[in-house]
């Protein structure tokens, strides 16, 4: 078993930990604080609210929580959800609480992880029968999960784990045996789940994010990385990414696009969420000092310059929320969505009138720019300045074997799918 | 106390009258200063609680038995029960000179941010109005120690800063709300 290196660093990390907790804002960070640092922080802030400022204080916008016990679809307005014409969306299953990221078996099961809860769920479609399987119980934010040559992988806060044979097993699952271990040293407050995908190198990529909203992270945090499953080696992929929980590679180019959440507190518009190409080794785009490319931060990017640093491809919208993302490459919906990227946004609360809560297509050119992003399904955001403003909320796609797209909505827990038909 | 964690809960057979009074009182007003009332909290946030009691992530001796059965019906009934109920305040009345100076430390500590501006919660987020002080001053406590569950690492970010002081001060005013 191999352990990340990080065991013998634990202890240097824990105290670094302390300086991650929740800054109040005008105190600038550790030891690299600039001239005229301010003296003795006031209270600190709780951790979505840290980072924010004075005028904030009075603000009543607060992150949303989904329904554990998941809502029957039958009490939901499904029918008001929306897609270009020739689109049509069905409930494919509901009653999986918590639904998060979504990986396809060889056999066509779909596996479903969560996030505050505790479970993966495998579902087996028989005929037009689903049926689903708790196959796995008492995990630790198991928000990731990948399917490759008959193995589940299953990143939790700390470790990934893997299920050989897992189709054939779904009734008695097998032990997971650790690919590694010890992601989450210092049990970070804020960004321990992970997103995970098998790469076209046989490596498995996952997120590790920034620990609170706008804190210096850890060395090994706000980056996206790969570990090896044959040798448990990992290694790192970008870095200065705050917060990626969606990433796939582009069907030609093979290149690695990933979804981020920029900070919150500093304004309804600022900053973008964002889109990102990796095209080389050791990419770094910014964070915590300078977001969307453009934008240095308040407190960490005073004497520093966003030249220093990577480009995001697109801006995606402020506080948005995009997760999981799917390049298209099914031949069910016409050809000019071949190759497009859909995101799931799973929607703002740090903005008095709400955006998302839809999943947005978008259309790159053969250069890897956008040319076209625009909802493509749409309707599960009812009044952008109500509270809650939404009924649903987008969490991942994914692709099945016909061509058709699933949509998972950890607010109800339900999977919808979509389906073309001239 | 004891009857309650031998007793087996039968889904079916169990009210919530039946299976929660005789800890948190009739209609979920709850006369016991360690146990929190029931009435009037928001659906969401009951259910949500006994998910995370049963799921092991929020674990409590008398509570995470009695939730190890309950189904996401039983759950989202018990929900729908207590939120309906009338919350009578745990604490009698109290000089309003005392109500206005320690509503002070609901707005300095966030706390009307996410619990609203009467402290009466919303959606997954506590009504805090009328519940039991020292209930309430073990719960701040536990997340200043960061030994209370936490879903999201929200509450106990929020309770660092609130010094010991202030915390049975914010309890006691707490209680007083109608």
């Amino acid at each position: 078993m191999k352990h990340f290196a990080l065991a013998l660093a634990a202890a240097s990390i824990s105290s670094f930990a302390f300086a991650q907790q929740p800054a109040p804002p005008g105190t600038p960070p550790g030891p690299l604080a600039p001239p005229g640092a301010q003296p003795a922080p006031a209270a600190p802030a709780p951790s979505w609210q840290q980072g924010r400022s004075a005028e904030h204080a009075s603000s009543p916008l607060h992150p949303f929580a989904p329904h554990f016990t998941g809502r029957p679809a039958s009490q939901l307005p499904v029918d008001k959800l929306k897609l270009p014409p020739g689109f049509q969306v069905e409930v494919w299953i509901d009653g999986l609480p918590e639904a998060r990221s979504l990986t396809l078996g060889d056999n066509g099961t779909v596996f479903v992880g969560n996030r505050n809860l505790t479970d993966v769920y495998a579902v087996v479609d028989r005929g037009g029968k689903r049926e689903v399987k708790k196959i796995l119980k008492g995990m630790k934010a198991p928000n990731g999960v990948a399917f490759s040559k008959g193995t589940l992988y299953v990143a939790e806060r700390g470790r990934i784990t893997r299920y050989d044979g897992i189709e054939g097993r779904l009734d008695n699952p097998p032990e997971g045996k650790v690919v590694i271990d010890n992601l989450d040293p210092t049990a970070q407050p804020g960004h321990f789940w992970k997103f995970l995908a098998m790469g076209p190198d046989g490596k498995l990529y996952f997120n590790i994010g920034a620990p609170g909203n706008i804190v210096m992270p850890g060395y090994y945090q706000a980056s996206i990385n790969r570990v090896d499953p044959a040798t448990g080696v990992m290694e790192r992929v970008a870095e200065g990414v705050r917060n990626s929980v969606g990433f796939d590679w582009h069907p030609k180019t093979k290149q690695l696009w990933f979804t981020n959440h920029g900070r919150d507190w500093v304004s309804d518009d600022m900053p973008n969420d964002t889109l990102h190409r990796v095209s080389a080794k050791g990419m770094n785009f910014g964070y915590p000092f300078c977001h969307q490319g453009d934008f240095l931060d308040p407190e960490f990017g005073k004497g520093r310059s966003c030249k220093e640093f990577d480009q995001p491809t697109a801006k995606l919208g402020p506080h948005i929320a995009p997760l999981g993302m799917r390049f298209y490459n099914g031949t069910m919906f016409p050809a000019e969505y071949r190759n497009n990227i859909f995101i799931a946004m799973h929607g703002s609360w740090n903005k008095t009138s709400k955006i998302g809560y839809n999943v947005t297509r978008v259309v790159l050119d053969e250069k890897g720019g956008v040319t076209k992003m625009e909802p493509f399904l749409d309707g599960f955001l009812t009044d952008p300045k109500a509270d809650p403003p939404m009924w649903g909320r987008p969490v991942d796609v994914l692709v099945m074997r016909d061509g058709s797209m699933l949509v998972s909505d950890d607010y109800n827990g339900i999977i919808y799918r979509i389906s073309y038909k001239k | 106390m004891a009857l309650l964690a031998v007793a087996p809960f039968m889904a079916m057979a169990a009210t919530p009258e039946a299976l929660c009074a005789a800890c948190h009182g009739p209609q979920g007003n709850s006369s016991n200063p360690a146990v929190p009332s029931l009435a009037g909290q928001p659906k969401q946030f009951i259910t949500t609680q006994l998910v995370m009691f049963r799921e092991g992530n929020r674990k409590d001796p008398q509570m995470s038995p009695i939730a190890a059965s309950m189904t996401n019906a039983d759950i989202n009934d018990f929900g729908t029960y207590f939120s309906a109920q009338a919350p009578k305040p745990a604490a009698p009345q109290v000089d309003p000179g005392m109500l206005a100076e320690n509503r002070r430390l609901a707005e300095q500590y966030n706390c009307v941010q996410c619990h609203g501006p009467e402290l009466k919660g919303q959606q997954h987020i506590p009504r805090l109005a009328g519940q039991q002080a020292v209930y309430l001053a073990t719960q701040l406590r536990g997340f200043k120690a960061g030994t209370r569950f936490d879903m999201d690492g929200n509450m106990t970010s929020a309770v660092q800063a609130l010094p010991e002081k202030d915390i049975e001060a914010l309890a006691q005013y707490l209680a007083a709300l109608q």
